[in-house]
């Protein structure tokens, strides 16, 4: 594997987003965000820290997801119709080297639109004299973990159908995925065993995004930390279904006449 | 060592439809490059050039037939480490500059450090860029762009340079300071192949031509024996004179002045020596050069 060259590619994806102000909507977006919490700290709306801090939370996972799905999604079919994919695989890589370093420019892009929302969202809500909990630290990094996930799945079915069709299937996946689980949890113990073991696969299949979103622990003052072990496996899953995904990906785009 | 430095067997490409079945773009062709040679390789609109060139960097997979680079599968990662290549339509990224495109493409070729760095700012300084090297892409003329193009495909000393249209958006002056660049790259050593639709700058640069037509090969010419055929030498002369061993090609209007056509100098020289030992006279001579532009649309013309 040339590590090199992954983070070569990682690098121009970041160094091209950069440019091309992407970043800004973000920043933009932290500015309402910390301009309204100003607005409602100087009101002065006591007993609200929990509620807030579940919106502000609600308000950086949605924005973020979207940043890394519209990130993810574009990134091999525009390059494949602007023609700048060429130059890059006339180059001695191999398309899973190709495929990794712009996957990993997509995570580093949202992650860095992530963290900065964060910050700004963390400026906001002194307004609200909210204190730092280590669980806000845990939030962060799981969110990250989950958003590393949607760019991996968004890559994929960008390559498996239109820009339009990924972009509204990875929302589909990201924001539907949680209620389709709920639904299938509801339904399992009346379920017939066939459908019961369908159900086993469709959950074994779709990204658990619920479980990377500490939001609302860390919105509640007092539930505590979320033990290592467990913050632990949740890596280890995203690992999993990130090197998952990425295979799929590969595998249909390793012989794609371009 | 292998003998050719690009080699192609009874290569096949076909495309996907939709509609209408499948497409075939290349047909059985097989051809040879030598390393040092320039080889140009022509054909209209559709005949399979790009494809041809995509098969040999392995963008499209070869239906049938195969493909190498100096003995090595064409499109596997190691034939593509010895080859600098120029798509057809030089697109780049917009929002990079293009000292930061040359250095992305660099370090996927292997380069690094001062050595890189050295070698981008030599490269854009090469095909006459240095003065916009800081400027994004998205700023750059077509032409200019195209400068970019050729600097990346000259980066880590390629030994074999497989251009698609190489001239494309390049002024006049543009295109002489391509050639003497091109021809100093082969000087090195270096093997060039490329598609044009210039014919003009095929004529100056190439040591041999290829082609093709439909995805088949129609002819490949070594291009120093086809200019001499297609110089033509004519005298107008007065008197009877055999010159029937000479030249079938001769005519008359008036049955007191003839006109004889020869194919090379010498014919012509010995000719004129003929007509003067008959005490004939020399009205005039000729010297006709058809074009390769002539070649190309007769012999495509023929094949189709």
């Amino acid at each position: 594997m040339n590590f090199r060259a992954i983070q070569a590619l990682a690098g121009g994806v970041i160094l091209e987003s950069i440019r091309r102000k992407d970043l800004w909507v973000v920043a933009i977006l932290g500015f309402l965000i910390l301009l309204s919490a100003s607005v409602l700290g100087f009101f002065g709306f006591q007993g609200l820290e929990a509620f807030v801090k579940d919106l502000a939370g609600s308000v950086v996972g949605l924005f973020s997801t979207i940043i890394a799905i519209l990130t993810a999604s574009r990134l091999v079919p525009e390059e494949i119709k602007n023609r700048t994919l060429y130059p890059l695989i006339s180059r001695p890589i191999n398309r899973f080297e190709l495929l990794a370093g712009k996957l990993w420019g997509a995570i580093v892009v949202t992650w860095i639109a992530f963290l900065v929302l964060c910050g700004l969202t963390a400026l906001a809500l002194t307004f609200f004299h909210v204190h730092f909990e280590v669980i806000m630290l845990q939030y962060i990094f799981c969110k990250m973990l989950g958003l590393a996930v949607v760019c991996s799945i968004s890559l994929l079915l960008s390559l498996l159908m239109t820009i339009q069709a990924a972009v509204t299937f990875s929302f589909i996946v990201a924001f539907g995925t949680s209620m389709i689980t709920r639904a299938m949890t509801m339904g399992y113990d009346s379920a017939s065993p066939l459908v019961q073991s369908i159900f086993r696969v469709l959950n074994a299949i779709l990204p658990q995004y619920d479980l990377f979103d500490l939001g609302s622990r860390a919105a509640n003052s007092g539930w505590g930390t979320v033990p290592l072990w467990v913050i632990g496996a949740l890596a280890a899953y995203a690992v999993v279904y990130i090197s998952a995904t990425l295979a799929l990906s590969w595998a249909k785009f390793r012989r794609q006449a371009i | 060592m292998a003998k050719f430095a690009l080699e192609t067997h009874d290569l096949c490409v076909t495309y996907k439809r939709r509609r209408g079945g499948p497409l075939l773009a290349v047909d059985n062709l097989s051809i040879s490059v030598e390393p040092g040679e320039i080889v140009g390789f022509l054909g209209p609109n559709g005949a399979g050039k790009s494809s041809t060139l995509k098969a040999l960097m392995g963008f499209v997979e070869p239906s049938h037939g195969k493909a190498e680079i100096y003995g090595l599968p064409a499109g596997s990662v190691q034939s593509r480490a010895l080859i600098g290549y120029l798509p057809e339509v030089a697109m780049y990224y917009p929002y990079l500059t293009p000292l930061e495109t040359l250095r992305l493409y660099g370090k996927l070729q292997g380069l690094s450090g001062a050595n890189l760095e050295a070698e981008i700012r030599n490269r854009l300084t090469q095909v006459g860029i240095k003065h916009a090297w800081n400027r994004q892409n998205r700023t750059l003329s077509k032409g200019m762009l195209q400068r970019v193009g050729i600097a990346q495909a000259l980066l880590g000393e390629p030994k074999l340079l497989i251009l698609d249209e190489v001239t494309s958006g390049l002024d006049p002056i543009g295109r002489r300071e391509l050639r003497d660049l091109l021809l100093e790259t082969r000087d090195r050593g270096c093997t060039l192949f490329f598609s044009s639709h210039e014919l003009a700058e095929v004529e100056m640069l190439c040591d041999r031509i290829l082609l093709i037509d439909k995805g088949n090969l129609i002819e490949q010419r070594d291009l120093t024996t086809l200019k001499a055929e297609l110089r033509e030498f004519e005298v107008v002369y007065r008197g009877a004179t055999n010159l029937l061993d000479l030249t079938r090609d001769i005519t008359s209007k008036d049955w007191e002045t003839y006109h004889a056509k020869f194919r090379t100098k010498s014919e012509l020289m010995e000719a004129i020596a003929r007509i003067h030992r008959c005490e004939g006279t020399v009205v005039d001579l000729i010297a006709r050069e058809s074009t390769l532009e002539d070649y190309f649309v007769e012999t495509i013309g023929r094949a189709a």
